[in-house]
């Protein structure tokens, strides 16, 4: 509290300064992750021209998370058995295969897969998955999972019948109160007992033709009475009729649920069930149950698939064309600096220092941040936009609980990794726009409030809180537009709503914050007396 | 210096009119011309012995057999992984017969070349991208009435503020169309293909729009509480105070496209040629078509109340 006190008794150039400090330091940061490997090499020819009397420490250098068409991945094959499906069926299958296996993938954080069915010469089935990056080919097939095939299954009444009487009964009793495995070993151990032919798992129960695929959503419950976790299972139409009929002719009989080919849950049906409900409710802690139910929503592929072959794949885009759109963007880059500085003389210059802030952190942020350096990174962040509003006045709750918001989530994506490609360079190009109209918008504002005959300094601050409006509520829709890509977009809408989202909570950072404490800093008297500098005519300026 | 430009509205509205019917016209008659991403097309493994061309290299070879969205992608063991759209037996001799040249041209002793597989794949654009696309969109668009109706509560007079959220998206609406439709007739007049990319082209315009848009009903909504004049008046006001930061804006997003689409590689420049015509219509709509449709929109419910 001290500190504050001090803090605000101090003039508002030196409030800056202190500010403008924090920017520095929070920009050597961000270029040090971004170019970890220029400061390295620069470090290095130091000492070296210096005979070792001037030696930095190396730090450690971070890739660039890049895309498939920007950096090449790895490739799988799967080949998809589809003995069990209908000829008519297979095309549709494939599809389904093919918009799960992408969901699977993406649901490991933005990475944009390239998933595409394809269809042999000689009529075999392939599903072909490119990811982008992981060079481990291990790594990738983890990341696809082995295929979760959930089948719901009957007794198969006529093998069990030809058991003895009392041995079938006493199975139905531990089916219904244990769970999946003890059960395959109780029904195992009975059977070798008995002088009839071998009898598995497989052969006590018969398909029902109700599969993952007629599944819609699965969610994790709790039982009300002894609160353990169960998996509620909502069917869609067609699976719910197919239940209803299920349970219709299996009342007092289990019905069993096979997840891959193993048995985890046999209720007992009680009556039969309209509306397309199922509870999995195995002894299962809630970790497995979370896992289960992630598994389940991801899909249960319609068909079974087998890795045939993986090969590491190189970038579609090649070299050149990356290097040429590199180069392209830093002209690009460059024009726009120039524009900013002929139309807006020295603000227009100050905006060039605010978007070189701007890019250098956009840049570090597409690497993998250590935890803490980002926590400290985004911390300080949000810190400083809350403190300049404080200072132009306009701070609300309102305004804290979003720029919180931006915070953790600008957080959550420095430190995981970000893959970026083609429409995530779209979302920097669209986010790059907004900086520079946020700084274009604050300008003109200033020079309206200067053109009413207010002082320079007095002129930002005034300028800052009429342009304000309309920079939020042009920058608020742009934000929620890509939470909503965000959650509810697939891969490439994904990617580019991730990166834009990211770009404009950065550009508010350097619009608000840098460009802000650029003009403060650099406003006074030697400022006034050359209103060219400001792009305005003497007359302009009225005298005080 | 006031441009006349609300007083003017009939003639821009006019000229965006002619331009939807034109876009519209466009989209039924020949379609936009969908690639590879959205289609699917053929795969080919190929494989050279005792020489190793450029991605380049065989790029311009297959150039000449006139194939469309090639991608040429090396793998670890030597071989390249070739995709293109066309998928005719005919095209696929093509390609084989143009390899093998290269091969042959190469200079390379014993260079020869040799087809690993050759299958049809299907496209990487899903069916569930284009349902949560749509639906997606769909949920945008709601959330973007809803929160202009909230954000300009404070000016419902003369007319309701949920009604520069449907001003604003008659203009999203307005630009997207026309950028559709201009690359409809891209695709029939110089075979540019629709692919991947220019699904976040499209989603780029949409934002852009917006928040363009919102900038000048930000001033009117500053100057409406105030203003002695009446509400066109003020409007047209509200949209030359924002001119030269609309103008400012959109040249500076331009110049950076420009650079892209003279420099830039041969995969983005179709990307960039996508949002420059976006962000040149949006532009010309945040000024000549939102505010406008606001100013008719309050004349046709004072003749409704009228009569």
């Amino acid at each position: 509290m001290a500190f504050s006190k001090k803090f605000s008794q101090l003039s508002l150039k030196a409030r800056t300064s202190w500010i403008l400090g924090l920017v520095a330091i929070f920009t050597l940061a961000v270029f040090l992750i971004a170019g970890g490997n220029y400061y390295n090499s620069f470090a290095y020819n130091l000492a070296k021209k210096t005979n070792d009397t001037i030696v930095l420490p190396q730090i450690k250098e971070i890739p660039f998370n890049l895309g498939l068409d920007l950096q090449g991945g790895t490739q799988l094959v799967y080949e998809a058995d589809m003995t069990n499906i209908a000829e008519a069926d297979r095309a549709e299958a494939m599809e389904s295969a093919r918009d799960i296996i992408e969901r699977r993938v993406n649901a490991f954080g933005v990475s944009e897969p390239l998933v595409q069915a394809n269809k042999g010469l000689s009529g075999e089935f392939r599903l072909i998955v490119e990811l982008a990056g992981i060079k481990d080919v291990e790594e990738a097939i983890k990341m696809i999972g082995e295929t979760p095939i959930l089948e719901f299954k009957e007794q198969n009444l006529d093998l069990i019948n030809t058991l003895s009487q009392e041995i079938s009964l006493e199975e139905e009793d531990i089916k219904i109160e244990t769970e999946g495995d003890e059960n395959v070993e109780v029904v195992t151990d009975e059977a070798e007992s008995l002088p009839a032919p071998e009898i598995t798992e497989d052969d006590l129960w018969q398909d029902t033709g109700l599969t993952g695929k007629y599944l819609k959503r699965a969610t994790l419950q709790f039982n009300p009475n002894d609160s353990t976790p169960e998996v509620s299972i909502q069917f869609n139409e067609e699976g719910d009729k197919l239940f209803a009929e299920i349970t219709d002719r299996n009342v007092g009989r289990p019905v069993a649920i096979f997840l891959d080919g193993y048995i985890i849950s046999a209720p007992t049906v009680n009556e039969k069930i309209v509306g397309g409900q199922a509870l999995i409710s195995g002894q299962f802690n809630i970790d497995e149950a979370k896992d289960l139910v992630k598994r389940l929503n991801s899909g249960a592929l319609p068909v079974p698939i087998s890795l045939v072959s993986q090969k590491t794949v190189q970038a579609s885009l090649g070299m050149e064309s990356i290097n040429d759109s590199l180069m392209a963007g830093l002209i690009g880059l460059l024009l726009v600096s120039i524009f900013m500085v002929l139309v807006y003389r020295f603000p227009g210059l100050l905006s060039v220092v605010s978007l070189t802030v701007y890019g250098l952190t956009m840049l570090a942020i597409f690497k993998v941040i250590p935890v803490v350096v980002a926590l400290v990174l985004v911390f300080v962040m949000i810190a400083l936009i809350f403190y300049s509003f404080h200072e132009i006045k306009i701070f609300d709750s309102l305004l804290a609980l979003m720029f919180t918001l931006i915070g953790v989530l600008l957080f959550f994506y420095a430190i995981n990794p970000i893959t970026l490609s083609l429409s995530g360079i779209a979302g920097l190009i669209l986010s790059l726009g907004m900086a520079v109209d946020a700084n274009i918008l604050i300008f003109a504002r200033t020079k309206e409030e200067m053109k009413k005959g207010e002082s320079l300094s007095q002129a930002i601050t005034d300028g800052f809180k009429r342009a304000w409006p309309s920079i939020r509520d042009g920058n608020i829709v742009v934000l929620l537009t890509c939470l909503i890509l965000m959650f509810f977009g697939t891969s490439v809408v994904q990617g580019f709503g991730t990166t834009l989202f990211i770009g404009v909570s950065v550009s508010l950072f350097s619009a608000i914050v840098v460009t802000r404490a650029l003009l403060l800093i650099t406003s006074g008297k030697w400022l006034e007396k050359r209103p060219w500098l400001l792009g305005m005519k003497k007359s302009k300026i009225i005298k005080e | 210096m006031i441009y006349r430009i609300i007083q003017k509205r009939k003639f821009f509205l006019s000229i965006s009119g002619v331009l939807i019917a034109a876009a519209i016209f466009a989209l039924v008659t020949w379609g936009l011309n969908f690639g590879v991403d959205f289609r699917g097309g053929s795969l080919l493994e190929a494989k050279f012995n005792a020489y190793q061309p450029e991605i380049s290299d065989i790029q311009a070879s297959l150039a000449e057999a006139d194939i469309n969205n090639l991608t040429v992608q090396p793998t670890e063991d030597g071989t390249f992984m070739i995709r293109f759209k066309d998928a005719s037996d005919e095209k696929h001799k093509a390609v084989v017969k143009q390899l093998k040249d290269l091969a042959q041209n190469s200079g390379q002793e014993g260079a020869s070349f040799e087809e690993l597989s050759f299958d049809s794949v299907g496209p990487s654009i899903g069916k569930e991208l284009k349902s949560k696309s749509f639906n997606a969109s769909f949920i945008v668009l709601i959330m973007i009435i809803l929160y202009i109706s909230w954000s300009f509560r404070k000016v419902s007079r003369p007319i309701s503020s949920w009604k520069y959220g449907v001003a604003a998206i008659i203009a999203l609406a307005h630009d997207v169309i026309i950028t559709l439709g201009a690359f409809a007739a891209f695709g029939h007049f110089f075979q540019i293909e629709i692919n991947t990319p220019f699904i976040a082209a499209i989603l780029t315009v949409l934002g852009y729009s917006v928040s363009d848009s919102i900038v000048v009903f930000d001033r009117i909504r500053e100057n409406l509480p105030k203003s002695k004049e009446n509400f066109e008046d003020t409007i047209n006001f509200s949209i030359n105070q924002t001119l030269s930061r609309s103008l400012s804006t959109s040249f500076s997003s331009m110049l950076a496209l420009m650079a892209i689409l003279i420099f830039g590689g041969s995969t983005i420049q179709d990307f960039a040629l996508a949002l420059l015509i976006g962000i040149f219509i949006g532009t010309y709509s945040s000024i000549f078509v939102a505010s406008p449709i606001l100013v008719v929109w309050h004349k046709l419910m004072r003749k409704g109340a009228k009569s």
